[in-house]
Order: C-alpha cells, then sequence, then structure tokens
C-alpha cells in the first residue's frame, strides 16, 4: 500500500487499496522484480477494467464499503509531523460526482503507532464529525481506513494556508489581523464554551486555511480533545505535552495540565505573528524557546508600530498566570470580545461572514490548488504494518 | 452585502486591491513568478465590497488606513525596512510536536505508580540540586517534586574515554547530569552523525561535573541536536526518562488538585460552585508555607484572602483571649468572608505546627467567576449577611 501514495495523477489501482494491500515491493529481491513487474501490469489491465466498470457506479461518500479506490489524487496540498493531505476527485460515479473535489488525510498506522499518536487520531476523528459544519471550521465528509493507512475526507478548503499569506506580505496591518482573529475568536469560543469544553491546541497560521471568499478554515483537529465540563462530572485537566514550540502555553511545558486556555495563550502569539510577522519567542534551539516562554514578558518592536489595544490584547493573552488570562477569566469569550481591540465589531456579522476577508485567495475553480505549495509527493517512510501488528492495534482504529 | 454595511475592518487592506495604485506597480512586478499575488489572476480585479462605501469615507476604528498605508510598502519585501526583523528566524512551516499521552489516574483504574527511588548520599544530593537548580525545568518545582525528581535519577557509569552517550539525529528519552568526569559535545552540520572519522562534526563545547544536557528529551521524543562523547575514562552521569519525569510532575500536580478541590468542596461558602468552577478556583490557589507561631492573619487587618490548611495546625485568636476561639487542622479554612467584603478579620490566626496553607485573593476569586455575591445568590445564601456570619468565628463581632 506504501506504493499507492506514491502514486501521483494517476488513479488510484483500487486492488492496491484495499483488503490484498501490504504488498510493499520496497526490499524486493532483483531477481524477483520482473515476475513481479509482470503481475503489476496483469494487475493494472485488471484494475482498468474494474475502474471501467466502477465509473458506472454511484459515488456514495455514506458508503460503507468507502475505501482509496474510490478517490483518484490530484497532489499533495501539504504534509505535517504525521499526515499528507492529499486533494482528491472522486473516481467514478456521475458526471457532477466526479467533478468534486475533496481533501484527503492520509496517515500512516505504523507512524501514527510509532509516534504514540493512536489517542490522538481517534479524537480528531471523532471531534472533527462532531463540529463539522462550523462556518469557520472544515467540513469533516467520511472517514475509512485500509490494511496500512488511515484516511479522513474533509472538504477542500481552496485558498490556501494563512501562513503563506502571512511569510508572503511578511506582516499583515490590524485591520488584516482583526479581521483573522475575530473569526478565530468565533472557532474558540464554540469549540469551549458550546462544545464541552474541546481544546484545540495546535493554533498557528499553518493549520488556518482560506476558503474562496478569504474567511478562515481551521484544519487540523490532530490533538483536539474534549476536555468535558460536564456539570456534574471532574471537568478533567489534560497532561500531554502537543502542540507547536513557538505556540505552547508555560502551563503546557510545566505539565501542570492544562485546559482551553491554552488556546487563548496561543491566539496571543498568532496576533503577535500577525501583526510583526514573527512570534514573540523564537530560537534555533526548542529549549530556549521554552525558556523564554515561561521566564521572559512579551516585548514589542518599534517597528512596525503596534497599537495600545493590540499589545493589551496580545498581553492579556500571554499572561502565564491563567487565572488572570483573557478568555478563561470570567467572562470567557465574551470578555474578548469586548476588549477595545475588536471596537466596532459586530459579531453577529463575522458569523455571518458578512465583512469581506481582506485577502482574495486567486481561485481560478473549485480544484485549483495554486494557493497551496509544491510537496514531494513520494512518501519515503515505508514500515511495513505487520500482521502482529493490526492484531494488536487495529482495534483502536475501528471507528475510522 | 448592503452598501450600510460599514466594516471594522478596514476597507483598504486588500493587498490585491493595492497593487491597482500605481505607486505598488514595481512590486507587483517583482512578484511576476509568484502565484499568489500574480495580477493576471482572475480574483486580481475583484474589489472588496467595502469599496462600495467610497474610499475617503471609510475609516476603521483604529484610524488604519494610514497605518496600513506605511505597512504595504513593506509588504511581502523582506528587504524593506530591516530594523528589528529577525533575519535569522527560520520563515519555514512549523511542525507541531507530541509526547506520548499521560492520563491521569482516574478513580477506579488507579494504579498507584510511585516514582523510582534511586539511594544517593546526602552530598550526592546536594550535587545534583544545584546542578539542576538553574535549569527552567526544575526550578518551578515545589519540595515534594524537586524530591522526587532526585530521587528518580539513576547512576550510568560510563567507564572509558570516547564513549558515545548521545548521538546526534537519534530520538531520545533521557536527560543527564554530569557528576564526575567531563564530555565533549559536537554537532554536523547535516543533523545527524555521517559516516566516517569525522563524522561527529565540530566540537562545540565540553561539558564538566555539575553540567547536563538532554533537558528536551524531558519534554516530547525529539531528534538529538548534538553529540555527546566521554572525554576522559571514569565519568559518572546520573540520567532521567521522560516518561518518569512527566508522570512526577502530572500525579503530585493531579494529586494536589484533586486534594483542594475536595476541601474546597467542604467550604459552605463555595458550595453553590460547579465542579468546573471548583477546579479554575483550584487551579489558581497559592501555597505558602509557614513556621510555628506565625500569624498568617491578623485581627483588625482588612481581609482579602481566603485560606486553606493543607498540612499542619493552627488556632484563631481574639485580642485579649488567652483561649483560642477555634482550632484549624488539615482541610479547614478560614478568612472566606474576605471573598464577600473587605470586613476587618475579627480575629488573628496562628500557627501552632509548621503549616502549609494555599490561600485566594478576592480579587483572582472575582477574576475567575465574577462578584461572589453573585455565585451565592444562587442557592441557600440568599440573606447573605446572616447566613455568613454563622459560619466564621473571624465575624463573631
Ligand atoms: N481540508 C483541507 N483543504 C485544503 N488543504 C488542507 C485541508 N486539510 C489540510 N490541508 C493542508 O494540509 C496541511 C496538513 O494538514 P494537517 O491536518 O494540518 O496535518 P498535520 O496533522 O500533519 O499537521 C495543512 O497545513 C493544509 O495546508
Ligand atoms: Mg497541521
Amino acid at each position: 500500500m506504501a506504493a499507492t501514495v506514491a502514486h501521483s495523477q494517476q488513479p488510484l489501482s483500487p486492488g492496491g487499496a484495499t483488503s490484498n494491500g501490504g504488498g510493499s515491493s520496497g526490499g524486493l529481491h532483483p531477481l524477483m522484480a520482473a515476475a513481479a513487474a509482470n503481475a503489476a501490469k496483469q494487475q493494472q489491465q485488471q484494475s482498468q477494467q474494474r475502474i471501467d466498470a466502477r465509473n458506472q457506479e454511484p459515488f456514495d461518500l455514506t458508503s460503507k464499503k468507502l475505501c482509496l479506490a474510490d478517490f483518484q489524487r490530484v497532489r499533495t496540498l501539504g504534509t505535517g509531523t504525521f499526515a499528507r493531505v492529499c486533494l482528491v476527485r472522486p473516481s467514478h460515479g456521475t458526471e457532477a460526482d466526479r467533478s468534486k473535489v475533496y481533501a484527503l488525510k492520509i496517515l500512516r498506522k505504523t507512524e501514527v503507532i510509532k509516534l504514540k499518536q493512536i489517542d490522538h487520531v481517534r479524537h480528531e476523528r471523532q471531534i472533527l464529525s462532531d463540529v463539522s459544519g462550523h462556518p469557520f471550521i472544515t467540513s469533516f465528509q467520511a472517514s475509512f481506513s485500509d490494511h496500512e493507512f488511515l484516511y479522513i475526507v474533509l472538504d477542500y478548503i481552496p485558498g490556501g494556508e494563512l501562513f503563506t499569506y502571512l511569510r508572503k506580505y511578511r506582516r499583515f496591518d490590524e485591520d488584516m489581523a482583526k479581521f483573522y482573529a475575530a473569526e478565530i475568536v468565533l472557532v474558540l469560543e464554540y469549540l469551549h464554551e458550546h462544545q464541552g469544553g474541546i481544546a484545540y491546541r495546535d493554533m498557528k497560521p499553518e493549520n488556518l486555511l482560506l476558503d474562496a471568499d478569504g474567511h478562515i478554515k481551521l484544519v487540523d483537529f490532530g490533538f483536539a480533545k474534549r476536555l468535558g465540563n460536564n456539570q456534574n462530572d471532574h471537568p478533567e485537566e489534560t497532561y500531554t505535552l502537543c502542540g507547536t514550540p513557538e505556540y505552547l502555553a508555560p502551563e503546557v511545558i510545566h505539565n501542570k495540565g492544562h485546559t482551553t486556555a491554552v488556546d487563548w495563550w496561543a491566539l496571543g502569539i498568532l496576533i503577535y505573528e500577525f501583526l510583526t510577522g514573527y512570534p514573540p519567542f523564537w530560537h534555533s534551539n526548542p529549549i530556549e524557546i521554552y525558556k523564554q516562554i515561561v521566564e521572559k514578558p512579551v516585548l514589542f518592536p518599534q517597528d512596525p508600530p503596534i497599537s495600545p489595544e493590540a499589545k493589551d490584547i496580545i498581553r492579556q493573552f500571554c499572561t502565564v498566570d491563567r487565572s488572570r488570562r483573557l478568555g478563561n477569566i470570567s467572562g470567557g469569550a465574551a470578555r474578548v470580545k469586548a476588549h477595545p481591540f475588536f471596537r466596532g465589531v459586530d459579531w453577529d456579522a463575522v458569523m455571518a461572514r458578512k465583512y469581506k476577508g481582506p485577502i482574495l485567495p486567486p481561485v481560478r475553480y473549485p480544484g485549483d490548488a495554486q494557493c497551496f505549495d509544491i510537496y514531494p509527493e513520494d512518501d519515503e517512510r515505508r514500515e511495513e504494518y505487520t500482521d502482529d501488528m493490526a492484531e494488536r492495534y487495529d482495534e483502536y482504529f475501528k471507528d475510522f | 452585502m448592503s452598501t450600510g454595511f460599514t466594516s471594522p475592518f478596514g476597507g483598504n487592506s486588500n493587498p490585491f486591491v493595492r497593487m491597482e495604485t500605481a505607486g505598488m506597480q514595481r512590486v507587483a512586478e517583482e512578484d511576476e513568478n509568484d502565484m499568489i499575488t500574480s495580477p493576471t489572476t482572475p480574483s486580481f480585479g475583484r474589489t472588496p465590497a467595502s469599496h462600495n462605501n467610497g474610499g475617503g469615507l471609510f475609516r476603521s476604528p483604529f484610524g488604519a488606513d494610514g497605518a496600513s498605508d506605511t505597512h504595504m510598502t513593506g509588504v511581502g519585501r523582506p528587504h524593506l525596512d530591516p530594523a528589528g526583523y529577525p533575519a535569522q528566524y527560520n520563515f519555514g512551516r512549523r511542525t507541531s510536536v507530541s509526547a506520548e499521552s499521560l492520563k491521569p489516574p482516574t478513580g477506579e483504574t488507579y494504579d498507584n505508580w510511585t516514582p523510582p527511588v534511586h539511594p544517593k548520599t546526602a552530598e550526592q544530593l546536594q550535587r545534583l540540586k544545584e546542578a539542576m537548580s538553574g535549569n527552567f525545568l526544575f526550578s518551578h518545582l515545589d519540595d515534594e517534586q524537586t524530591a522526587q525528581v532526585l530521587g528518580a535519577l539513576v547512576e550510568k557509569p560510563i567507564p572509558s574515554k570516547d564513549i558515545k552517550v548521545i548521538t546526534q539525529g537519534d530520538t531520545g528519552d533521557f536527560f543527564y547530569v554530569v557528576e564526575k568526569g567531563s564530555f565533549d559535545i559536537y554537532v554536523s552540520p547535516t543533523g545527524k552523525v555521517e559516516p566516517g572519522l569525522d563524522g561527529a562534526g565540530r566540537k562545540v563545547s565540553t561539558i564538566g561535573a555539575g553540567g547536563s544536557f538532554g533537558e528536551l528529551a524531558l519534554m516530547y521524543n525529539a531528534p538529538r541536536a548534538a553529540t555527546v562523547i566521554s572525554a576522559e575514562p571514569n565519568c559518572t552521569l546520573w540520567a532521567l526518562d521522560r516518561m518518569t519525569f512527566r508522570r512526577i510532575l502530572m500525579e503530585s500536580t493531579f494529586a494536589r488538585r484533586r486534594m483542594y478541590e475536595g476541601f474546597l468542596e467542604e467550604v459552605p461558602l463555595l458550595s453553590s460552585l460547579t465542579p468546573y468552577e471548583r477546579s479554575k478556583i483550584a487551579d489558581a490557589l497559592k501555597s505558602e508555607k509557614f513556621p510555628t507561631g506565625h500569624t498568617i492573619i491578623r485581627e483588625g487587618d482588612p481581609g482579602d484572602s481566603f485560606y486553606l490548611l493543607v498540612d499542619g495546625e493552627a488556632v484563631a485568636l481574639r485580642n485579649g483571649d488567652e483561649t483560642p476561639v477555634k482550632h484549624y487542622k488539615k482541610g479547614d479554612f478560614f478568612g472566606e468572608l474576605a471573598l464577600l467584603n473587605d470586613a476587618p478579620r475579627a480575629a488573628s490566626v496562628v500557627s501552632t505546627t509548621e503549616v502549609k496553607v494555599v490561600s485566594l485573593g478576592k480579587s483572582a476569586f472575582q477574576r475567575l467567576l465574577g462578584p461572589v455575591e453573585s455565585i451565592m445568590r444562587r442557592t441557600k445564601y440568599v440573606g447573605v449577611k446572616t447566613g455568613v456570619e454563622e459560619m466564621d468565628p473571624l465575624q463573631i463581632a
């Protein structure tokens, strides 16, 4: 199955994608290679016939038998530590079906296990489907798995990463920063206060996409966790260190147990990075970043000049003491919305997407991927998912 | 969008719109090959709705129209105004990091984990304590946590010279303190050790007794940034692994939080708090230790904090009286009326043993949960005054 991910611009082989996957040809003896090539050719012909047959079959995202062969890969949109996300189209179905596009997040089971992310991917799948439908969150469509991989089908968000624009423009002016921050405030309010205390835990420009109209879509719920503030139950704090170094809250670094308050800290870092072009704490050595986060105040550069309101909201988010951190203190997100930085913002209008996005992504058609960077299509890590591993771990992946 | 809709985000911040002005043309040309700002992309001519308002009339709440003018000249051109811009910052995409998940012990499945204890002499303990004191990962630990971490350090004798303790590029689970001997640090520019004689790269420093290395491994599993090789025979290292370290921190924090929440549940004034609110309070408590005979609160002083006695004993004394009006033991609380008003303390509280208390100020309480009065109004404390007076001997006039 490893080979499937390495294919590009070709229909994915339906056979290789499903039950009889696992036949990685990685370490094949040269003498056997020819035979394998022959077999592959035969298989390809068979596949072609099967594809032709399938073209008539309807494309159904809700099908229990949804599999990789139902999609055709266009190109890679992004890679992270744990996953590769590809732009895909349905490989069969009606003309209308086949003109659709999706983003397919692909996680290799061996990597998930090796990096001890089993709990995280399960939460990701569950929470994504729970919060799907919010105007500023990427919609979940389906999930499935095969022998070696886990897949999450998402709506394709064509505008690219906010990260790309931020680096390109170097920094945003306060109006732009305010526009994006406002939409993010609504996402955090929703996750924290209307969804039973979901901590997102990986806020950063790389995980914020722009849709075709220039509005925010939050992606990557890989670290999201439902902490639950069930009134009769003990609220949970969580202890797993996760996030992105520059954006980690001090309580995460100190392993004090953390809550949704970590997202407000990260929003402070994010607004700072919007306005200056770089995060307040940075160093080539991550340990130095952590030292700064727990010991140093946020300092602002002379240039560009930053308004007192912006400085104040950043300082209030980036407050080490959680009992003083804006967003976490009494009033929650409502207090954030009332901060002078957001003066004049009509929050209902933000939610209704009435404000026009300051950046209009150059998206020419729905499946246009020009806003995304190019990534190598090859996936070099090829550790086999053995039957032993399947026996041991597959039960954890059964929700996919 | 209707024409009457004014945007607080500023009408002119769309960079694509800005490109249309003559002054920006040069910038646009420089960007010729760039897919995103290419003026030939169809979106280029689109204008934001706020243009309907007419440029001059539209003002953002912070007067950012002017500011964005200066901003736009700098946009996308790193060589413009280099002042204050960190040239060394790596502007690439950042990847996430994650440690293995740590699950707090739940009621039934509490497995009574205790941290490993590797015996050490008092002298060794002192040296290790000193070696670790300057490190931000340990400097915030309380006495109990420090003792557990010190106890968990395990001895690693390194008998000879040229033994590779850690290898650049490998993933690491251990942090090391040098007790005896010295170690050379090598860094290879490729990020990993290459084959061959000088494969470990350039020697960048030497770490001697009292020094330490590998602390990032205490946070998550990350590739080692350097290679460390013993520089002399008969070295001694002490090692601590990530799981043990993080577990010590988690278990003690968790246990303490549960204990505080348990104590808080007993405070009548706070009985209407939800568990969620109680945990927020538990999180904000400040802990202090006092010797025997210390006056924790003084009669007549304005009350501003509320206290829980976590360890030890104390008494409440009123001016002139010989006998205490009340005895306090572990789990008892006093001074909670300070959360309600700033009335002077009606008695002093003095420790009769060494004590550990945790306290919460009125302002912290209100920051977290809003006015106390409104919380008490939720249930039986409608007649705040009488109800409360019965609760606290400190308020008996
Ligand atoms: N629904 C989507 N539409 C378009 N691009 C996406 C989508 N989801 C993810 N991406 C791209 O893929 C990248 C990696 O996805 P992400 O879920 O963040 O994976 P990881 O957990 O590895 O960081 C994102 O930063 C983004 O550029
Ligand atoms: Mg990501």
